[in-house]
């Protein structure tokens, strides 16, 4: 099978602190890969290492078959990130901004069209033309996620992409995900928020200590369940 | 990408508050320093061409006079302003403007604006040059310092290399943005000072002062260049904003004030230049070693008037066909100037070389290589007012020597007799000519060199050390 996200025996280590002990990970197109785990745990860290902003202290990462610290421009083409907060260009619209993060992935909009990818990510357009200095954290994300849906990146790398999103945004967002999922995109999601993963996630991982402890498919577990399972490793 | 993020940046700077108030004051400045620069470059040009013009008229128009008392009544050299002046006064208002000229004696220049004016302007005067050099820096420094550290505080810098960017793309779009919003500031102020130099009657605007004023933009914008590249290399190394603007204001208080009057404290210790005072003795001692034409017991007198009466074959003095005296004041005059150009080229030597300390600091400070740059280009640093001395004593002794060799003419008994009116509207006025760009290019030089080496250096340095930053 092809993988579009591998990790193998992906280590990291800073100064005093191993962050990563040797990941083995294949996420296939279309599926929504969920990473659990409490802060420090190496989620974080393993999408640093997927988007190429760490080497690695040893194990390789690939994505769409190309190694990460080898070629760390070419796989760009094939991501898109949402960080946990989305911070933009304050003194410029929320079009500009998207304007912006298209052009530089290499895509030219119109006006049109950019409204097309915000209103798709639930912003108005009367706050799509307001300067992004004026909007609330949600509001922010959502251009975020606009930015990556108008990338059409075979991959989403998302870190906590729903924090400060209110209840009807998070779900909207779900739907979203489950709509690019649907199309072929592969989505690793790094969340504390255990119900969000099993409403999107096709496999839940459990990262505890820069380790992945535990790998379920949602599909054979309930809310419940999975909220047992994550407390259980929390606390042994 | 490097286009879209400068655009980005250009735009965003724009719409920053805080920047549209401190350019606004910055370009208010700046047309100030021009409009005042060209109000006091138009009085001070037009005053010296009128005392000139005076002080020619009265030496053409003397009454019938012995050509002696001519060469004593004497005449004065006006130093004309350079049009560029107007943007960086330079050392003009602290060196003399006006030089007495007259037979035996190389008077220095006097009457500068400093010794003229108030005590305001020993804290110095707010040209264009002051403004270009120190205060756009620190405009670019507050425009700067977050350049990266902000991008690193908020995350979009990850957002920003997610989408396939490279750190260099990154800081390159930035320079070149920031350089769109510096060139906003500084261009209205050229424009306007390129229109008045242009226009104005007085200037003498021709390909020279082109050249000198698009070689001054150029000179500039290298210089405005280097400190946006070093300001965004200082935002990338230091991470916090607010860290990095201590640093960035801290290198400029080095290299605005620190440096420069450190080094020139240093070339002074180093080099010490004797006074004005020491000088006019040393000269007046040595030439007492020559002919005093105004002294008939002078053995050296006697001996040449010997030599001319066997040259003539004549027995007595009164029988040559040109004065003694006026050989004699010919060949004073001759041994005096050339005691003074010696103690000249020496005292000129001694400061040129406390000069050459703070240029070559130019290496090490690019202030102190604009600096020097934009006076040379300007007309308005000290090989300039050298160059002016040089022809006002050429001048001098050539008019002198001319009068001497009249003298010499009359034959014996001249003291006795007058030359016509006449005689004076036949000599040669003082008419300088400010030296052309060709003439002052390799006083230049090392300030150019500096400045280059200032550009491709951190250019190359800064963004290999940019592309090295950690983005986590």
């Amino acid at each position: 099978m092809n993988y579009i996200l591998e990790a193998r025996e992906l280590r990291k280590e800073y100064p005093g602190r191993l962050a990563l002990r040797g990941l083995n990970l294949q996420i296939a197109p279309g599926e929504v890969f969920c990473l659990l785990g409490q802060n420090g745990a190496g989620k974080s860290t393993t999408i640093n290492l997927f988007l190429g902003f760490v080497a690695p202290t040893s194990g390789a990462a690939f994505v769409n078959g190309v190694e990460v610290a080898a070629q760390p421009l070419k796989i760009k083409e094939y991501l898109a990130y949402i960080p946990e907060q989305v911070m933009l260009y304050p003194h410029l619209t929320g079009l500009e901004n998207l304007s912006l993060f298209s052009s530089l992935a290499g895509f030219q909009y119109k006006e049109p069209e950019l409204q097309a990818y915000l209103a798709r990510a639930g912003l108005s357009t009367e706050a799509a033309r307001r300067r992004v200095g004026t909007y609330s954290k949600g509001m922010r994300q959502k251009v975020g996620i606009a930015i990556a849906v108008a990338k059409h990146a075979k991959v989403l790398l998302l870190d906590e992409p729903t924090s400060g999103l209110d209840p009807k945004a998070s779900n909207e967002f779900s739907e979203l995900l489950r709509q690019l999922s649907a199309e072929g995109t592969a989505v690793l999601m790094a969340t504390h928020d255990i119900f969000r993963a099993k409403e999107v996630g096709t496999r839940v991982g459990i990262m505890r200590e820069g380790k992945l402890v535990d790998v379920r498919p949602t599909a054979a577990l309930n809310a419940h369940e999975l909220e047992q399972l994550y407390l259980t490793y929390m606390h042994d | 990408m490097i286009r879209s993020i400068a655009h980005k940046e250009f735009v965003s700077t724009l719409r920053d508050r805080r920047f549209l108030v401190l350019s606004a004051l910055v370009l208010a400045l700046l047309l100030l320093a021009t409009l005042v620069g060209r109000r006091s470059h138009q009085a001070l040009q037009q005053e010296r061409a009128l005392a000139q013009h005076t002080v020619n008229d009265q030496f053409q128009n003397q009454p019938a006079r012995h050509p002696h008392r001519v060469a004593h009544y004497g005449s004065f050299a006006f130093r004309p302003k350079s049009g560029l002046s107007l943007l960086d006064a330079g050392v003009d208002s602290f060196t003399g403007a006006v030089v007495f000229l007259e037979a035996h004696h190389q008077n220095s220049v006097n009457f500068s604006q400093a010794q003229e004016s108030g005590s305001l302007l020993r804290f110095g005067e707010t040209t264009v040059a002051f403004v270009l050099q120190l205060l756009v820096p620190l405009l670019i420094i507050f425009l700067c310092f977050g350049a990266f550290g902000e991008e690193h505080e908020t995350g979009t810098l990850k957002l920003l290399l997610s989408q396939g960017v490279t750190l260099r793309q990154v800081a390159w779009g930035k320079i070149r943005g920031y350089g769109q919003a510096v060139a906003l500031v500084v261009a209205p102020a050229l424009a306007l000072a390129a229109t008045l130099l242009f226009v104005g009657a007085e200037y003498a605007a021709g390909p020279d002062l082109l050249a000198r004023l698009l070689l001054f933009v150029v000179g500039y914008a290298v210089y405005f260049f280097l400190i946006i590249v070093g300001s965004v290399v200082v935002s990338a190394w230091q991470r916090d904003s607010r860290t990095a603007l201590v640093t960035l204001l801290g290198f400029w208080m080095l290299g605005g004030v620190i440096l420069p009057k450190a080094t020139a404290n240093l070339g002074a210790t180093l080099y010490p230049a004797i006074t004005k005072a020491q000088m006019d003795t040393e000269v007046h001692a040595e030439a007492q070693k020559g002919m005093n034409g105004h002294d008939p017991q002078d053995q050296r007198s006697a001996a040449l008037k010997e030599a001319l009466l066997k040259k003539y074959g004549v027995d007595s003095e009164e029988k040559l066909p040109v004065s003694v005296g006026g050989l004699v004041m010919r060949e004073s005059e001759e041994y005096s100037s050339r005691v003074y150009q010696q103690h000249f080229a020496a005292l000129n030597a001694t400061y040129e070389r406390q000069n050459a300390i703070s240029t070559w600091a130019g290496l090490l400070n690019p202030y102190q290589a604009i600096r020097p740059l934009s006076m040379g280009l300007a007309g308005s640093d000290f090989a300039h007012y050298v160059h002016f001395q040089e022809a006002a004593e050429a001048y001098r002794y050539g008019l002198v020597q001319r009068l001497n060799m009249l003298q010499a003419g009359m034959g014996y008994g001249d003291k006795e007799r007058r030359l016509g009116a006449e005689t004076w509207r036949q000599l040669p006025v003082f008419n300088y000519q400010l030296p052309t760009l060709a003439w002052a290019l390799p006083h230049l030089l090392l300030p150019v060199l500096s400045l280059l080496l200032w550009a491709v250096g951190l250019s190359w340095l800064g963004l290999r050390l940019i592309s090295k930053t950690s983005i986590v």
